[in-house]
C-alpha cells in the first residue's frame, strides 16, 4: 500500500504512515482550521489498511504531539478508537504515547488513553530535552 | 490640541495599554494564516516573560481555540457563507494580567441573533457546572457524535473552561443592526 506523508504546517502535524512496514507516526501541533478535513483522508487510509488481509503483523504507531486543539482531540479520539478495535480483533497494536517530561497536560492525556482504550499497548515515553 | 496623529497620541495609546496590563491586543479579520501566526507571537511573549509552564499551555490553548471561534462563528464575514475553508471573519482578541496577576483572555465578535440565543443557552449551562462536570462533560462530547451545524467537535468551550480557575465570563449586547449582537467571552487562567 502506498505509504501517506503528510508534511507539517505551522497548524497541522507531520503524518506518516509507512504501512508496509506497520509503521504510523503523528508528529508536532494539530489546530488545524478544520480538522475533520484534515485527518478525514488519514482516518479513511486507515481503515483501508486495516481492513485488508495480514493481520498478524504487529502494528507501531508513535504519537509525538506537543499541542492539539479540541477539534483534533476529536479527530484523534477517532482514531485511536479505529486502532483500539483492531487490537480488540487480534491485531497486535503497540502506541508510543510521547511527551516532554515538564508537560503535565500531554502525558495525563496519555495516561486517560490507557484507561479509555484497553485493547491496544499504549506506553508512555518521555522526551528530556 | 494637534489634529495630527503624532507621537504623543500613539504613545498615550502605548501607555494605557500598558497601564491596564494589556500584553497582547489585535482587531481585525482573522484567519487561519493569521491565527497561526499570532498564536507564535504570543507563544514567544510567554516564553520570554518567564510564565510559568502550565499557564502558557492553558493560555495558548485557550488562544486558540477562542481565536479559531472567531475565524467559524463570527457574522461579519469577507468570505461568503457557503465557503468552509480559508475563512475570513472579523473580531478582536486581548491578553492582559489582572490585579491579581493571573492571566486573562478577552474576545469579542459579531453573532448572528439565532446563534447568540441558542449560545447563551449553552454558555449559561456551562457556567453553573462544577470542574468535575465541565471535565465529566468533556469526555462524553469527545464520545459522542459530532453535530452536523459543528465544524469541529462543540469541545471547544469545554476546553476552555477547563483550564479556566473560574467560571466563563460572556455578555451579548444589541448593535445597530436588529439580526446581530456583539459576543463577548473572558476566561481566567
Amino acid at each position: 500500500m502506498t505509504p501517506l506523508h503528510i508534511p507539517a504546517t505551522g497548524s497541522s502535524p507531520e503524518i506518516e504512515f509507512r504501512f508496509d512496514d506497520h509503521e504510523l507516526s503523528l508528529r508536532g501541533e494539530s489546530f488545524p482550521e478544520n480538522a475533520a478535513a484534515f485527518y478525514g483522508p488519514v482516518i479513511a487510509a486507515l481503515r483501508d489498511f486495516l481492513d485488508q488481509p495480514g493481520r498478524d503483523q504487529a502494528l507501531k504507531v508513535s504519537v509525538s504531539l506537543t499541542y492539539f486543539n479540541s477539534s483534533s482531540t476529536k479527530m484523534l479520539f477517532t482514531l485511536f478508537d479505529l486502532l483500539d478495535q483492531a487490537a480488540a480483533s487480534g491485531r497486535s497494536v503497540q502506541l508510543h504515547w510521547w511527551h516532554d517530561v515538564e508537560d503535565d497536560t500531554i502525558r495525563e492525556f496519555g495516561e486517560e488513553l490507557m484507561v479509555d482504550f484497553q485493547n491496544m499497548d499504549i506506553q508512555l515515553c518521555v522526551i528530556d530535552a | 490640541m494637534d489634529s495630527r496623529y503624532g507621537y504623543d497620541q500613539y504613545r498615550e495609546f502605548c501607555e494605557l495599554a500598558r497601564k491596564k496590563n494589556v500584553i497582547f491586543y489585535y482587531v481585525g479579520y482573522f484567519s487561519q494564516n493569521i491565527v497561526t501566526a499570532m498564536a507564535e507571537a504570543v507563544k514567544l511573549r510567554l516564553e520570554q516573560s518567564g510564565t510559568a509552564g502550565p499557564v502558557r499551555r492553558r493560555l495558548f490553548s485557550s488562544f486558540v481555540e477562542m481565536a479559531q471561534n472567531i475565524i467559524h462563528y463570527s457574522a461579519d464575514s469577507l468570505t461568503p457563507p457557503e465557503q468552509d475553508q480559508h475563512e475570513l471573519r472579523h473580531g478582536s482578541v486581548c491578553i492582559g494580567v489582572d490585579a491579581e496577576g493571573r492571566h486573562f483572555l478577552l474576545c469579542a465578535n459579531p453573532i448572528a441573533i439565532d446563534q447568540a440565543e441558542a449560545l447563551e443557552v449553552r454558555l449559561a449551562t456551562l457556567r453553573a457546572m462544577t470542574m468535575d462536570e465541565i471535565k465529566a462533560s468533556y469526555r462524553e462530547s469527545l464520545r459522542s457524535e459530532v453535530p452536523d451545524d459543528s465544524k469541529g467537535a462543540g469541545l471547544g468551550f469545554l476546553t476552555v473552561a477547563r483550564d479556566a480557575s473560574e467560571p466563563l465570563e460572556f455578555e451579548f449586547q444589541g448593535t445597530e443592526d436588529a439580526g446581530t449582537a456583539m459576543f463577548f467571552l473572558k476566561t481566567t487562567i
